[in-house]
């Protein structure tokens, strides 16, 4: 039976939906229960990463160190991951602590086509004898060509499995199956795939993915997640123990475990909003649907209109100041347009 | 330096200086001149060639050539110090101003760190294309000079299938590749001195190299070998992504020393020749050779994430044929004297 590694982001890309305000208790309850399941990778941490709390992109209510702690004291089996983008994560003053606190997988992502800034990290992580995956963001933004060469980067740089994330949830199955089943033929390293369910497709984009190849699935328990948040995790595992594909993970603990994050964690359930379909059909990252929607509210303008000019724009995570720009200018437009 | 770590290194070039004695004759009160001098190759060259000065009386002089030689002196200071040893600051992409009583020359310079060719893809290829081309054309004004030697790679070959690679197989390169910037740069080099040789008649012969394993190799490069013995060291599980099952070979820098000279003295101008060692071994059992020799407790963990049964061993048949050059390091040996060097640094 063919494996797939299930990699949960549940504790991480959604800390975006509660604006990475993730609680102690929240942590533990769910760690622990992930743990029982058998998931083999946690991830926990502010929605952008470590060292990612700010004000420009949300201040985490707990900082990294006590989310760390946290999270490990309830691993036993499942190892602790963690993702990093360097100039939000730095090596002397996150990732080294990091491996202190018993980090064994870092995720080091860019966006996609720029994969060179991974270098140093992903080196680190491998001098240190923790694994290191290779992540390309905003993956949409880039052909399948584009992604093998940053892809190739990445793994001269050590890292041992590359990872393309669907930021935005704009993939259609089709360029799901074009770009992993291209990485896959030419990489040497595992390939893996990370939705986002902006057009209503992470549950049939993962199953693409891991039909065209890719080895590791991402996905958060309900779909909690960025925008209209990722692929669901225990429908992901039903669906692939139901393919034909193991991934090692107890169904009955797993559904416990998501049972966990929709009374305890989650304010509202994931769905497909308006305003993160939008999201999806703009290419534009999944975890500026609450800063779009404030800026929204703030400047009196269409958030629909906020992301199709974002998209337009080509902007990516790390630019959340743009959605600011973008309202007022919107906003002086239609007020030109009534005088 | 710690004279634990230079004991060990001239123990190693006093085991094969019997060899050396007869087969490098030619570099007796000759001078040398290296570029990429401070790098593996050329401080192992530095070494044996010392210990033939000091053991030996082979009153060789070498000019190590290098863009930052400070660190060499803090990093060998029982090599920067000697008389023997000239070091000279220069950038191989700049004009060289080489010494007319220079006889041998060896060009070594372009760092064979992955990390680096991809991520600077075209100070790599210029470094690599345009310093062969300022070296070999230094070269040949040099009146004096017997024979030059360009280090290219056996990365020149590309993927070969499970055979011992011999000098005269043909390379599988992809071109149109960010991983084949440093071997596509090689390969134009070497077809630059067969330029040089052929115009100017330059007497250029090529080395390529493969794998090595041994003292002065950094354990940071993300390379198979260097990544099981940091991890052994740091009593952390080896993991192999893929089956373990990819073949490779592993010489020791001793002999590859000696091999390099031998090659620049006593090769066929107009040739190439491989360096390495014919001895295969799957990665599997090197990373369970390591764990063994490193008394390490933790375990190899084989992920079986993918299907590689490609093999990169070199076909030594024409060096040792021709230049009666053999591996005498055993891989087991490699392994446990890199042990005692890695364990002396910590």
């Amino acid at each position: 039976m063919k494996k797939v590694i299930i990699s949960d982001a549940t504790l991480r890309d959604g800390s975006h939906a509660i604006s990475h305000q993730l609680t102690k208790a929240q942590i533990t309850k769910y760690a622990q229960a992930a743990d029982k399941a058998g998931l083999p990778i946690v991830e926990v941490g502010h929605g952008n990463g470590l060292g990612a709390s700010s004000l420009q992109v949300g201040l985490s209510l707990l900082d990294d160190r006590e989310m760390l702690e946290t999270a490990r004291a309830s691993l036993t089996r499942s190892k602790l991951g963690i993702h990093i983008i360097p100039g939000f994560a730095t090596i002397n003053n996150d990732l080294k602590f990091a491996f202190d606190y018993g980090v064994d997988v870092v995720r080091v992502a860019s966006h996609c086509t720029e994969a060179d800034i991974t270098e140093r990290h992903i080196s680190y992580t491998r001098e240190q004898g923790r694994e290191a995956y290779g992540v390309l963001m905003m993956s949409h933004m880039a052909s399948r060509e584009v992604l093998l060469d940053e892809g190739l980067k990445m793994q001269s740089y050590g890292a041992e499995a590359l990872i393309i994330m669907d930021s935005a949830g704009a993939y259609l199955p089709t360029d799901v199956q074009d770009r992993i089943s291209h990485l896959v033929a030419n990489l040497n390293i595992p390939v893996g795939f990370h939705a986002h369910n902006n057009l209503g497709m992470g549950i049939a984009n993962s199953i693409t993915a891991v039909e065209a190849g890719a080895q590791i699935i991402d996905g958060a328990s309900r779909g909690f997640g960025a925008g209209a948040g990722n692929a669901q995790l225990e429908v992901l595992v039903a669906v692939f123990e139901k393919l034909g594909f193991s991934t090692g993970i107890d169904l009955y603990k797993m559904l416990d475990a998501a049972d966990i994050v929709e009374k305890e964690i989650m304010q509202s359930t994931p769905c497909v909003t308006s305003v993160s379909l939008v999201s999806g059909l703009s290419g534009v990252f999944s975890g500026f649907a609450k800063h779009v929607s404030l800026a929204a509210k703030e400047y009196g303008v269409d958030p629909r209109d906020i992301f199709f000019e974002l998209g337009r724009r080509k902007v990516v995570g790390g630019q959340e100041d743009k959605i600011v720009e973008v309202a007022l200018e919107l906003r002086e437009k239609t007020e030109a347009r009534t005088k | 330096m710690r004279s634990h770590l230079t004991d060990l290194i001239r123990r190693d070039c006093e085991e094969i200086c019997p060899s050396a004695v007869t087969l490098l004759q030619e570099i007796k009160n000759q001078k040398l001149y290296i570029t990429g001098g401070t790098g593996f190759v050329g401080t192992w060259i530095a070494e044996l060639v010392t210990c033939l000065n000091d053991k030996h009386g082979f009153n060789t002089g070498l000019v190590l050539v290098a863009r930052d030689t400070d660190s060499f002196r803090e990093r060998a200071p029982h090599i920067a110090s000697r008389k023997d040893i000239q070091l000279v600051s220069a950038d191989v992409r700049r004009t060289l101003e080489i010494p007319d009583d220079v006889s041998y020359l060896l060009h070594l310079a372009a760092s064979p760190d992955n990390r680096q060719h991809v991520s600077n893809p075209i100070v790599t290829m210029e470094t690599i294309t345009g310093g062969t081309g300022n070296v070999l054309d230094s070269a040949s004004k040099l009146a004096s000079l017997k024979k030059i030697l360009v280090a290219s790679s056996g990365q020149v070959y590309g993927k070969q299938g499970n055979a011992k690679i011999s000098e005269n197989m043909p390379g599988t390169l992809n071109s149109n590749s960010i991983t084949s910037v440093y071997p596509e740069a090689k390969r134009y080099a070497e077809t630059l001195c067969c330029a040089y040789w052929s115009s100017c008649k330059l007497p250029v012969v090529i080395a390529r190299p493969f794998s090595f394993i041994g003292p002065y190799q950094g354990l940071d490069k993300p390379w198979a070998i260097n990544n099981f013995i940091r991890d052994a060291l740091m009593d952390n599980p080896v993991r192999i992504i893929g089956n373990g099952m990819p073949v490779r070979s592993y010489m020791y820098p001793s002999d590859m020393a000696l091999w390099f000279l031998r090659i620049l003295t006593s090769g066929t101008a107009g040739l190439a020749y491989n360096v390495g060692s014919p001895s295969g071994i799957s990665l599997k059992d090197v990373a369970e050779k390591v764990m063994q020799y490193f008394g390490a407790a933790a375990d190899v963990i084989i992920k079986n994430m993918n299907d590689d049964f490609s093999a990169f061993v070199p076909d030594d048949t024409f060096c040792r044929e021709s230049l009666n050059l053999s591996v005498t390091v055993p891989i087991d040996t490699a392994l446990r004297r890199s042990l005692e060097w890695y364990r002396s640094l910590e």
